[in-house]
């Protein structure tokens, strides 16, 4: 009997262990801005016809920088706003599950920008991208609730998809006009965060009243 | 069975919520005190009340500073309520391997 009780015990006091690493601060507020940005930046590219392969690149590492800039400024905001330290432990956590991945979209884009005079087709940075954001919020979802890993993955298979489908083209003539990678920058890292960030909006539990 | 791991359990850890605490601040070098109530659905006045048995049990410690001009209040475990906390731990699964013995 004592022995069921103490591996119950112990059961517990290693749910709540792991629970302490969890980044549990709303997360609503950033995929909302992460989407509406991507979104806004979307059009903009589109209407201003950001068509160069390094005007493409820059563009949208620019963007994400932005991204980047607001979604901590929301963070710090609400850390301030809930008198929690901004970067906790788990904060930190999940940018160092994070780094990773992003640095090497980082670096995919520095390379388009440097090389894309010599041929380099830019058309695989956005699937590249994806596939990478995806293994970014894929590993950081070790350290944030579940559901942010479902959404990694989704970005996963959207980029793996369009990477599939764009090694079929041999023939950098036969490939759209970087316009619609525009239009698909917005519907994935604009659509997909939006779509999210409403889910989360809508399921996130209320916080309690101090 | 042996019964003497039971009696040795220390009883300022072995209460639930004080329990939930050191497990928490364990597995985190500092926790606030809005974190530490979150995760636990603790009211303040109970997350109060705990943490002051286990200050004056001195297993942890508090700091209370200031960020962005507000107050903010800061937990951690000590050396000492680590040291208790391993030996709960140990105490806790000496019981369960002397059953399967």
């Amino acid at each position: 009997m004592e022995s069921r009780w103490a591996a119950e015990h112990l059961e517990v006091i290693r749910t709540l262990m792991e629970r302490a690493a969890v980044y549990r601060r709303a997360l609503a507020p950033t995929t909302l801005l992460t989407g509406s940005l991507g979104t806004a930046a979307a059009i903009v590219g589109w209407a201003a016809g950001f068509e160069s392969p390094r005007a493409f690149s820059l563009y949208w590492m620019i963007v994400g920088l932005l991204a980047v800039v607001g979604a901590l400024v929301v963070m710090r905001r609400q850390a301030l706003k809930d008198l929690e330290p901004f970067w906790s432990l788990p904060a930190r956590r999940v940018a160092q599950a994070m780094s990773p991945p992003l640095m090497i979209g980082l670096v995919a884009g520095l390379l388009t920008i440097l090389l894309s005079s010599q041929g380099l087709r830019v058309w695989w940075l956005p699937p590249a991208w994806m596939v990478l954001y995806g293994c970014a919020l894929h590993a950081a979802g070790f350290f944030m609730p579940r559901g942010i890993r479902l959404f990694g993955w989704g970005f996963v298979l959207i980029g793996s998809v369009l990477l599939i489908v764009l090694s079929q083209q041999s023939d950098e003539a036969g490939l759209p006009s970087l316009r619609n990678a525009h239009a698909l920058m917005g519907a994935t890292f604009g659509g997909l965060h939006l779509a999210y960030g409403v889910y989360l909006r809508l399921t996130e539990p209320r916080k309690r009243a101090a | 069975m042996n019964a003497e791991p039971f009696l040795q359990l220390d009883r300022v850890i072995h209460e639930k919520g004080r329990l939930a605490i050191m497990s928490l601040l364990a597995a985190a070098p500092q926790l606030s005190f809005t974190e530490l109530r979150d995760t636990l659905n603790m009211t303040d006045g109970n997350i109060t009340a705990h943490v002051r048995t286990l200050q004056e049990s001195g297993y942890v410690a508090v700091t209370k500073s200031f960020q962005g001009g507000r107050p903010l209040t800061t937990f951690a475990i000590t050396e000492g309520g680590r040291k208790a906390f391993t030996r709960y731990i140990d105490l806790l699964e000496q019981i369960v391997q002397q059953s399967k013995e």
